[in-house]
């Protein structure tokens, strides 16, 4: 600080994305999540898929709706959502966003009906190229972040892999909830989804601790941000979120597999859906805390 | 042709001048300005300084604002200015997420997104941007940085003290300061603490228009 103190200003904005577009990447996490887990369950146990055929798409096109529903509440204009189709500009990650996921739909649609249907060859028909859609539904917010240049505290590759580990961690606990509300004994696969829960959470949690340590070298912005977030006004969200994201689930989901106590997951999973909404909002309001001019 | 603008903080004192032309010419609402002056007091009695800095739109020839908009709402004119067009923006606020010069705002009647266009419609009839004929000092300076006559780019000739704001973002900003310094334009290296101080109340919206 150079003793100086800014004496006569107007009042600036402070929060300009909120609980809306927190909620949007939540949501999205777990429907791009369900399709990704599921659909590498549904091709590796092909004589147990019928749970996930089943969920996939019921999970998907829920939240997926929550994610689109919140996406044009936040817009100033939400009737005008249409010209994001008609006059896409496509240097940008948002419109790039609006059709990936619009294809996304598709896919799950199709998804549902097939699973209605019975029509197990039209989801084998759609599968791959449903993978793809559903990756780059899951990372196109980090191209948005990427393109927020004036919050330097999010780097474009770095939340790409955080986009990717919350959608792989938010379906397997989305996945293990279901299994326990439904008392499915199917043992093998859900040790298999808890060891994906458990290392997707593990480098979810090594990201957001590496950035912690690492942002605040880039530049002042940075630094700032992440002193807010690790100790300023957002540190009860952010580690309270960490906290029910990582610590409190990796325990339980790590006890219910070893001991076999698979009611613990339960609650394991609902912690983590909880801590990551936490997390994903205290991320966002960070670097709209500070001034930019 | 590249339309930009400098100022001369040296001539600068803060009498906000340009700041309420730019209020009546462009009709911008309460809470909401295009261009504002920011008073930073520096050091402890006798030896305290203060800097008096217009905030504008710096017409990015990298704009961030640009690229990030989903529908073209804000374009550039073939005269360097980033344009904005009401009626086509969708208010996803993406480019104030962007902006990093925190010059772009949601007109909390419109519900668009708008900023200062340098008076777009002005320059169109030959007229110079409000903020400029207002000027007492004649300390903001408009002009052709392509034309080596215009008064612009014989001040940024002349004088080695140009500087521009967060230039590392690499954004290539057409707004330049002379005679400036970090404590004027880096928002950081200013504590801005909340609360009546000077004048006003320094603070934060918690919410911004239309929501």
């Amino acid at each position: 600080m150079l003793g100086a103190e800014v004496t006569f200003d107007v009042a600036l904005p402070k929060v300009v994305w909120g609980w809306l577009v927190s909620t949007n990447m939540w949501a999205k996490s777990i429907a791009t999540g369900s399709f990704l887990v599921g659909l590498y369950f549904i091709k590796k146990y092909p004589e147990k898929d019928a749970f996930f055929r089943k969920w996939l798409p019921i999970l998907g096109l829920i939240f997926i709706a929550i994610t689109l529903l919140v996406t044009v509440l936040d817009l100033h204009h939400m009737f005008r959502f249409w010209k994001i189709f008609v006059f896409a500009h496509f240097t940008s990650a948002v419109t790039l966003g609006a059709w990936v996921v619009s294809a996304f739909v598709i896919v799950l649609l199709l998804s549902f009906w097939s699973w209605v249907t019975g029509n197990r060859k039209l989801f084998d028909k759609i599968a791959i190229p449903g993978f793809i859609i559903a990756f780059f539904s899951t990372i196109y917010t980090a191209g948005i972040m990427g393109q927020s240049t004036a919050r330097e505290l999010w780097v474009f590759p770095v939340e790409l892999f955080q986009m990717l580990l919350s959608a792989v961690l938010a379906g397997s606990a989305a996945y293990l909830l279901l299994m326990q509300i439904f008392n499915v004994q199917m043992e093998d696969v859900k040790r298999e989804l808890s060891f994906i829960f458990i290392g997707s959470a593990f480098l979810s949690a090594a990201g957001y601790i590496g950035e912690l340590l690492f942002a605040r070298m880039h530049s002042e912005f940075s630094h700032r941000a992440v002193e807010i977030l690790a100790f300023g006004e957002l540190a009860p969200m952010f580690w309270l979120g960490m906290f029910l994201t990582f610590i409190i689930p990796i325990v339980l989901v790590g006890v219910a597999t070893e001991k076999k106590k698979y009611e613990y997951l339960t609650l394991g999973s609902i912690s983590a859906l909880i801590g990551l909404w936490l997390i994903k909002h205290s991320w966002l309001l960070a670097p709209q805390m500070l001034p930019l001019s | 042709m590249r339309l930009g603008f400098l100022v001369d903080l040296s001539r600068c004192m803060g009498c906000m001048a340009c700041a309420v032309s730019c209020k009546a010419e462009n009709d911008v609402p309460l809470n909401s300005w295009r261009l504002r002056v920011k008073y930073i007091d520096q050091g402890e009695f006798p030896y305290v300084k203060r800097h008096f800095v217009p905030l504008r739109c710096n017409h990015c020839e990298n704009a961030p604002c640009e690229r990030i908009c989903p529908v073209s709402a804000l374009h550039y004119l073939p005269n360097g200015i980033v344009n904005v067009d009401h009626n086509r923006c969708i208010g996803c606020a993406s480019c104030m997420m962007a902006c990093p010069y925190n010059a772009i705002y949601i007109d909390p009647i419109t519900n668009s997104a708008d900023k200062c266009t340098y008076c777009a419609h002005r320059i169109e009839v030959g007229m110079m941007p409000a903020c400029v004929v207002a000027c007492p000092t004649h300390a903001n300076i408009f002009g052709d940085l392509d034309d080596p006559e215009s008064e612009i780019s014989k001040y940024l000739k002349e004088h080695r003290d140009v500087m521009v704001r967060k230039p590392e973002l690499n954004t290539k900003p057409k707004h330049f300061y002379v005679r400036g310094s970090t404590v004027a334009l880096d928002p950081l290296a200013s504590e801005r603490p909340e609360g009546y101080t000077l004048f006003t109340e320094v603070k934060f919206l918690d919410h911004i228009g239309g929501h």
